[in-house]
């Protein structure tokens, strides 16, 4: 049970994990991360990348439409923009990887800022609706110029690190999960700043906002701007991960799946974006090896994949109904348990 | 205040004991059945859900029918096959998940996969991985590059190559014609046009217009404008499964166009090309294979439908092809004693010379690089509800 927990000075007040619990878990969190890849055999590894660069898209998202409260259908647009930037940068150029990531991130951050523009003008559902059109300029700016490689898209050659190929998914977790953590570190911290509540001031009245002195265009555009930034660099992470970008890697149901996912995880925190990204990768591959469990073999496998994506569908549904906060309140109800126990509120 | 720092005794216990069961889990390769010890694996990333469903369960049955009948056969050379598919819905990054988790869980030697992305995707762990023969859904042109794709190839003629086959067809029947393209606006569709285009000037036809139509369109009487203007003999139709082509054919005849029609692999099934209704009629295109109802002589054909009474696709027919073909690559490399690696598979699938596949071509094939230049010009009959043979088989 945790009681107790006064706090005596303003810096121990905005701590992001204050307990020695939470530090003691978050040190046994931090030995896993690093064992993981050794005992992990390749598919886990590859899974564990995969959802290392949704966390990271989704993050994005979230401080976008959890913190700002501003509805985007854009994300996989930026990433795409990220993915392409660092692709040519590497075989055009073949210089090194974090540069390349870093550009891939501003330029995603650029068209961000562009796609932005409307939401001074533009609120709620009809936004979404104009970030759609990211996506379609995006496709055709990738589609139809001979730098991006046109419908054929681009392949990288590995990303080369102190000598060493990054071709298996054992090396390019190194490259990922660190990238990724330093990220999520970077938006937990940015909502304990005086940006970070402006963001929120804005999601919960913007008229209020302005009046209260926050300038709507800078930070509007300012979070755009922040959100496709970690597009891009997930988009990038996704390029050196894959090695083959196609103007058809990036549609708009990726874009749809990232929101799927910050709601199913809870918008509005960054626990929320982590379990909603981890949720919307991993349960479709749970269902699979449960699928693999039943006897039947591969006769059976054309019946049931239909029905798991049936179950995937009502899972979200299920959630929502039953937890419309998502997967993080979920989480916190959880740790509430703990924290009270033996009582019971 | 110990309670605040440190939690209850038998909490940690089984945290502890959860974090061991995770730990343990991980490290077993999910191989929970391990495969029989001299087992011929083929592996699928098929798009069971999805867009290609109506694909991917053809291709599926297909296989599993001619696993079936090899393994009813006894085997190749005393040793079973096993047949691994699992779904991925079309989408590259679940396709190279399951090529992880398949090849994890088994010794993998041939394997179907779903899409031109994903055969690009996977390629350098192709190389990586050394042991695998790979064939999939996709004819792209790109892939028949045995340079690049060494341990890759196609189970049919590449989209040039098809294009190549109704132009070839085209030029006898009509020297000197107009030949028009439309295709859509993505990889797929883009693919053949260039090389294509080139091809027919090399033949003596003309290409008066290439039509793109973007991806989804559904409106395309503009389109139908432009085509009308420049009166080709033969329309050529690329890049699309069924839609726009009704249209277009609608109302193509309807403003009196004379242009004889035509389409590609993805479009001629049986089922799509009657799909059509009234445009059906005398819709032609090229086929690598024959078709479930076709009665001239085949052999496999007879057997496939002894096991399936009702109409296979022709994604069943490429599934089937596509399983012959690994196993007798398989075949022939132990045959000559060699190890099952990709290399010596793609050797032994090359050295196919007049290979008979039991009628499922019609003429033996032999496969020097990575595709299968054959096939055959079929036009649909809507009264008989029949895709019908207008030509002999062309080998290029």
């Amino acid at each position: 049970m945790r009681i107790g927990t006064l706090k005596e000075s303003y810096v121990a007040d905005a701590a992001l994990f204050d307990s020695r619990t939470q530090h003691a878990w978050l040190a046994i969190a931090a030995v896993l991360l690093v064992l993981f890849p050794f005992i992990a055999s390749d598919y886990w590894l590859y899974l564990a990348c995969l959802v290392a660069i949704n966390v990271a898209s989704a993050t994005g998202l979230n401080i976008l439409t959890g913190y700002t409260g501003l509805v985007s259908l854009g994300q996989a647009a930026f990433m795409g923009l990220g993915a392409y930037t660092v692709a040519i940068l590497q075989t055009r150029y073949g210089t090194p990887m974090l540069l390349n990531l870093l550009a891939g991130g501003v330029v995603a951050m650029l068209g961000g800022i562009i796609v932005g523009i409307p939401s001074l003008r533009v609120k709620g559902l009809y936004l979404a609706i104009a970030t759609i059109a990211a996506s379609f300029i995006a496709h055709f700016l990738f589609a139809n110029f001979e730098i991006t490689g046109g419908t054929a898209g681009l392949s990288l050659a590995p990303a080369r690190v102190l000598g060493m190929d990054l071709d298996t998914s054992f090396r390019l977790y190194w490259l990922i999960v660190p990238v990724t953590v330093l990220m999520l570190l970077g938006a937990a911290n940015l909502f304990r700043t005086r940006i970070g509540r402006a963001f929120i001031a804005i999601r919960d009245r913007d008229i209020s906002a302005e009046v209260l002195g926050i300038a709507l265009l800078r930070y509007k555009l300012l979070s755009f701007g922040l959100s496709s930034f970690y597009a891009g660099i997930a988009g990038g992470l996704w390029a050196y991960f894959f090695r083959v970008v196609t103007p058809e890697s990036f549609p708009l149901s990726m874009s749809i799946f990232f929101l799927a996912a910050i709601i199913v995880g809870g918008m509005g925190s960054i626990l929320g974006g982590i379990l909603g990204a981890v949720f919307m990768t991993m349960v479709p591959e749970l269902l699979k090896l449960l699928v693999d469990l039943l006897p039947g073999g591969a006769s059976l496998a054309v019946f049931l994949s239909p029905v798991r994506l049936v179950i995937f569908g009502a899972l979200i549904i299920g959630f929502l109904v039953f937890e419309p906060l998502g997967l993080a309140e979920v989480w916190r109800r959880v740790r509430r348990f703990f924290h009270l126990w033996p009582f019971r509120n | 205040m110990d309670q605040q720092h440190f939690s209850h005794p038998r909490r940690n216990f089984m945290r502890g004991a959860a974090a061991a069961a995770g730990a343990a889990a991980l490290t077993h390769p999910l191989s929970v059945l391990a495969q029989g010890a001299e087992e011929i694996v083929i592996g699928g990333s098929i798009p069971m859900t999805g867009v290609f469903a109506f694909a991917g369960v053809g291709i599926n049955a297909g296989i599993q029918d001619y696993v079936k009948i090899i393994n009813d056969a006894g085997g190749i050379k005393g040793r079973k096959v096993k047949y691994v598919p699992e779904d991925t819905g079309y989408k590259v990054d679940v396709s190279v998940a399951t090529f992880k988790k398949i090849t994890s869980q088994n010794k993998v030697n041939l394997y179907y996969g779903d899409s031109t992305g994903f055969s690009k995707t996977i390629n350098p762990e192709l190389e990586r991985n050394g042991n695998i023969l790979m064939a999939g859904a996709s004819f792209a042109s790109e892939l028949n590059d045995p340079k690049k794709y060494p341990n890759q190839f196609l189970v049919g003629p590449d989209y040039t190559e098809m294009f190549s086959i109704l132009l070839k067809h085209i030029a006898k029947e009509k020297p000197g014609a107009k030949v028009a393209f439309v295709y859509s606006d993505s990889e797929f569709g883009r693919d053949p046009i260039e090389k294509s285009e080139a091809e027919a000037k090399r033949l003596g036809l003309s290409v008066p217009i290439k039509i793109m139509t973007p991806a989804g369109s559904v409106d395309v009487s503009t389109e139908v404008i432009k085509l009308r203007r420049a009166a080709p003999d033969y329309t050529i139709f690329h890049g699309y499964i069924l839609a726009p082509i009704p249209e277009f054919i609608t109302q193509g005849k309807q403003q009196g166009m004379k242009s004889k029609w035509m389409g590609t692999f993805w479009t001629m099934d049986s089922s799509t090309v009657m799909k059509m209704g009234e445009a059906a009629d005398g819709f032609m295109g090229v086929m690598p294979y024959r078709y479930y109802y076709d009665t001239e002589k085949a052999p496999m054909l007879e057997k496939i439908r002894a096991m399936r009474p009702e109409y296979q696709s022709t994604a069943y027919m490429q599934g089937f092809l596509a399983a012959m073909l690994f196993l007798e690559s398989a075949k022939r490399c132990l045959d000559g004693n060699k190890p099952l690696t990709g290399a010596n598979l793609k050797a032994a699938l090359n050295s196919l010379k007049d290979f008979d596949t039991g009628g499922l071509i019609g003429v033996p094939i032999t496969i020097s690089g990575n595709s299968i230049p054959v096939g055959r010009v079929y036009q649909a009959d809507v009264k008989a509800q029949k895709m019908v043979a207008a030509s002999d088989w062309i080998k290029l």
